[in-house]
């Protein structure tokens, strides 16, 4: 087969929506690394300039402007991984770090080229499809993990013959307005870990003016610890755009995009023979269902590793093909989104919530959680813990219900130190809090915690605690984008006192300057990540102080 | 009750006062009329908000975090506390921290008209270097064009330059490359400023707020003795009327600035308003008339000889080869009426009407 030329390339992708992205992946895949050439191409194709264009590409962890840079190697050195082989691997491979690429449940992932091989060491390396969620362990009924077990769900037929599209052809028979009703008396709230009301998200776009109004599917799933929107696109991707299609319906959107991160590149293809079918089966398209005048069409944009870009402003920047700085806010995306026009933002599992809530109702979905709790939560679950994997938990349930009984506890002869909260950026609980919080935010929260996007890594008590918010606030610092002051240089320093490369040896001073850096950045920081981001320093002296003495002791000597 | 008296109506309190403010002002330029002393280094009034260095933070009631007033629309009713101590605490360690990032330094107001913001907030606030204390970024780049320094060691990476190069210049030349702590100001393909669409305007160098971007010229005089003076005066290369500041040390003119509030260029100036003003004191410069004598050499005269001659030279022209034999080039650095002037000289002197501007080449 002959190369493509640079002109079909560009032709291939200048007319789509939102081609920046796809046409550099188009560049790269053909070179294996971005040329100058390719630059020069794509900013004189798309009218962006070039110097801009360079600098928006040095900003993605995937785009390689080396020569064969796109082959090289590269193996997770997530907080879970880093204990199961990393090391191993980058030597044996002469591989790049990366960040957690959401293989938590099945380490190590290492990405060549458009492939992940799972592995602990070189010669063990194999593809291997992701792990489905155990049976639910407490037997309690599930929402967006209800029929994902079920053999070929992840095809129309699969997905159809229990039920799917139901939902859709309900909403279709009755007013988008009675549809946003029935999400907001569902009080479904975003479940990439903001808790932001579905339902009223959805009925701002509707009212907002300016057209075409977009759908944005958040599968940009970069929190370290976080994997369930993986499983949910990988076997059950009808679900996901069933849910993106009745936004599109309740809000009048004609577009919708599903921004995927890079390292899921099974998961785009599955998404794309899912979307196929949703079309030859005039699920997309034109007059959806037979619904005159209804019509959506959906985009996969792949992602170029960026954790910042799952913040919904750098991912609408990232789509347009802007720098990925988030955004000022407000305006929020529901007015000015993608394109500056009103936008669904919303996560996968938010989405593959919505088709069961309209299949059985509100007081259905709000009867799922415990007590005065509503709904479900998709829960990744990894670490030092004997059966990790994803878990779809009622809002309400006892920690220590999930880490011991559901997910048999820690290996054996070990107990449980610490757990990761919203994947990283929660911090960490510890001590009598691991028995005492329920899974809801309430009471996370309470512990200074919050439950996000409900990654939950487990660190039992072989690990050194200064060594993990190490290795996590690195991440923090690797992964900030530049844009403010206090998360550029504070998540950089933060660093550099948990490894002892700088700041104070003497522990008062170390705790006032950590405290100090930590307040400022979560106060003032223009994003969550900077906001987040001392959680882990903040959680590691509040339940570590003793291990923290040991650091600044070794240090000092 | 007209529309704009309208749009007054709204007030907000601003640290216990009532304020009026228009539709479309944010905290930050309320705060400024208002009198507030609010610190910002991303900021320049030219430019888009930004948010970037969050200096500006302030106090707003009912909301959890403190906001940056740049880029936060008033509203009607709000209520904020521009200088909380919680505020200043927060300023104080963000200034702590940016001073962190950069080695200690005095830079020479020569390098450019922001140049000192840095030094003077640090100084205002009683901040000591030496807090925060770890790995320095930014990495000084060798480009050696005669105009700008690059000096990155002082950036703190506020992107003024890059934003101005885009907002008001439109060239686009510059760029932010990687991200995070690893943050680079450069040009496509990391390389010289020649080799990218730089037109050398200067305007990235007078935003600096660090002085990390230098104008070179100005900074050859950094060791000339005699206090910097600045006298406002016009660019006199075009008809736009750019206004400048000469900076001058002694007798000797060492650089040029534009000045922010001039109504035509609102601190834009180009290549040759910004670094073209060697010839003033050039020692090559005539500055007296010089004709040729019959030893074939240029000899010194005084004007009304040199007038003379030239009218001579004229005359003889038009005898030989007739009225059309003459064209006028009147210079597009005259004003009007030195224009009009020419044209007249040519028109009615000569009688032909071969006159013309260069500007209009």
């Amino acid at each position: 087969m002959s190369r493509d030329t640079d002109t079909e390339l560009v032709n291939q992708w200048r007319k789509e929506p939102a081609p920046l992205l796809p046409l550099l992946h188009a560049f790269q895949n053909r070179d294996s690394y971005l040329t100058e050439n390719a630059l020069r191409c794509v900013s004189d194709a798309l009218k962006i300039p070039l110097a801009e264009l360079f600098g928006t590409v040095t900003f993605y962890h995937h785009f390689s402007r080396e020569e064969n840079g796109q082959s090289k190697p590269r193996v997770c050195d997530g907080p879970v991984c880093r204990f199961r082989g990393t090391e191993n691997l980058l030597d044996a491979l002469n591989a790049k770090p990366m960040p957690c690429a959401g293989r938590c449940d099945s380490p190590v992932p290492v990405l060549q080229g458009n492939e992940v091989l799972i592995g602990s060491d070189a010669n063990s390396l194999k593809p291997l499809p992701s792990p489905l969620p155990p049976p639910n362990p407490g037997g309690i009924e599930e929402c967006v993990f209800a029929h994902i077990r079920e053999e070929g769900r992840a095809t129309i037929e699969g997905y159809q013959k229990t039920g799917g599209y139901a939902a859709l052809k309900k909403a279709l028979c009755d007013f988008p307005e009675n549809l946003v009703a029935l999400i907001s008396e569902s009080k479904l709230a975003g479940r990439g870990g903001a808790g932001f009301p579905t339902g009223k998200k959805w009925e701002m776009v509707a009212q907002a003016e300016g057209n075409p109004k977009t759908i944005v599917c958040n599968a940009d799933e970069g929190e370290p610890g976080c994997f369930k929107d993986r499983t949910l696109l990988d076997y059950d991707p009808h679900a996901t755009l069933e849910g993106m299609i009745l936004a599109a319906y309740a809000t009048g959107a004609t577009r919708g995009f599903i921004y995927l991160r890079y390292e899921y590149p099974d998961t785009m293809r599955i998404l794309e023979r899912a979307i196929a079918e949703a079309k030859d089966t005039g699920l997309l398209g034109q007059n959806i269902g037979g619904k005159a005048g209804f019509d959506f069409e959906i985009y996969i944009r792949r992602g170029a590793g960026a954790y910042i870009c799952g913040e919904e402003g750098s991912l609408l920047n990232s789509l347009e093909g802007k720098h990925p700085f988030p955004r000022n806010r407000p305006p929020f995306p529901v007015t000015h989104g993608f394109e500056d026009l009103p936008t669904v933002v919303n996560n996968v599992e938010t989405f593959s919530a919505a088709p069961p809530i309209v299949k059985h109702g509100a007081d259905w979905y709000q009867s799922l959680g415990l007590g005065e709790h509503v709904g479900t939560k998709a829960v990744s679950l990894s670490g030092d813990i004997q059966r990790p994997g994803n878990y779809e938990v009622p809002f309400g349930l006892p920690l220590k219900t999930l880490l011991h009984d559901w997910a048999g506890g820690p290996p054996s002869g070990q107990s449980i130190q610490a757990v990761s909260m919203a994947g990283l950026s929660g911090g960490f609980l510890g001590g009598s809090d691991l028995d005492e919080v329920t899974l809801d935010e309430p009471s996370i929260r309470s512990k200074g915690a919050f439950l996000g996007a409900a990654g939950i890594m487990v660190f039992d008590d072989r690990r050194n605690m200064v060594d993990v918010a190490h290795n996590a606030m690195a991440f923090f610092a690797e992964e900030s984008c530049g844009k403010c002051f206090p998360c550029r240089i504070g998540t950089h320093r933060l660093t550099e006192r948990l490894n002892g490369s700088g700041g104070p040896a003497t522990e008062s001073e170390w705790h006032t300057e950590v405290d100090d850096i930590g307040d400022t950045m979560m106060a003032t920081s223009a994003c969550g990540l900077g906001m987040a981001a001392p959680n882990i320093t903040r959680s590691l002296q509040k339940y570590f102080p003793e291990q923290v003495a040991a650091h600044l002791q070794s240090v000092s000597r | 009750m007209n529309a704009t008296a309208e749009a007054q109506t709204h007030t907000l309190i601003l640290d216990d006062t009532e304020v009026s403010f228009h539709e479309g002002e944010t905290i930050y330029e309320v705060a400024q009329r208002a009198g507030r002393e609010v610190p910002t280094l991303c900021y320049d009034k030219r430019l888009e908000a930004f948010g970037a260095c969050r200096l500006c933070v302030v106090q707003l009631e009912g909301a959890r975090n403190p906001v940056a007033s740049c880029t936060t629309p008033a509203e009607a009713g709000m209520v904020v506390h521009t200088s909380t101590e919680a505020i200043k605490k927060h300023r104080r360690t963000l200034l702590e921290l940016v001073a962190s990032e950069n080695p200690e330094a005095t830079i020479n107001p020569l390098r450019g008209f922001a140049s000192q913001e840095l030094n003077e907030l640090l100084c205002k606030n009683d901040v000591q270097p030496g807090r925060f204390q770890g790995q320095q970024s930014g990495t000084s780049n060798g480009d050696d064009n005669p105009f700008i320094l690059r000096d990155y060691d002082h950036c703190i990476s506020c992107y003024r330059c890059v934003r101005v190069c885009a907002e008001q210049e439109g060239d686009y030349a510059i760029t932010m490359m990687n991200r995070g702590f690893e943050t680079q100001i450069t040009t496509e393909f990391n390389n010289r400023l020649k080799d990218s669409a730089c037109t050398f305007c200067g305007q990235c160098v007078q935003t600096c707020p660090t002085g990390a971007l230098g104008d070179r010229k100005a900074m050859r005089a950094e060791s000339l003795p005699g206090e910097l003076e600045k006298t406002r005066s016009v660019c006199p290369y075009c008809g736009v009327g750019c206004q400048v500041d000469l900076l001058s040390k002694e007798d000797r003119l060492v650089g040029i600035q534009p000045a922010m509030d001039g109504p035509a260029n609102e601190g834009a100036l180009c290549i040759k308003g910004q670094f073209a003003f060697d010839f003033v004191q050039h020692e090559d410069r005539l500055t007296k008339p010089l004709v040729r004598g019959d030893d074939g050499e240029l000899h010194e005269v005084d004007w009304n000889i040199a007038l003379d001659r030239a009218a001579e030279g004229f005359r003889k022209v038009l005898k030989k080869h007739g009225r059309h034999a003459v064209y006028g080039v009147a210079s597009g650095r005259a004003p009007n009426e030195a224009a009009y002037t020419m044209q007249k000289f040519i028109r009615a002197g000569f009688g032909t009407n071969q006159i013309d501007n260069c500007s209009r080449a």
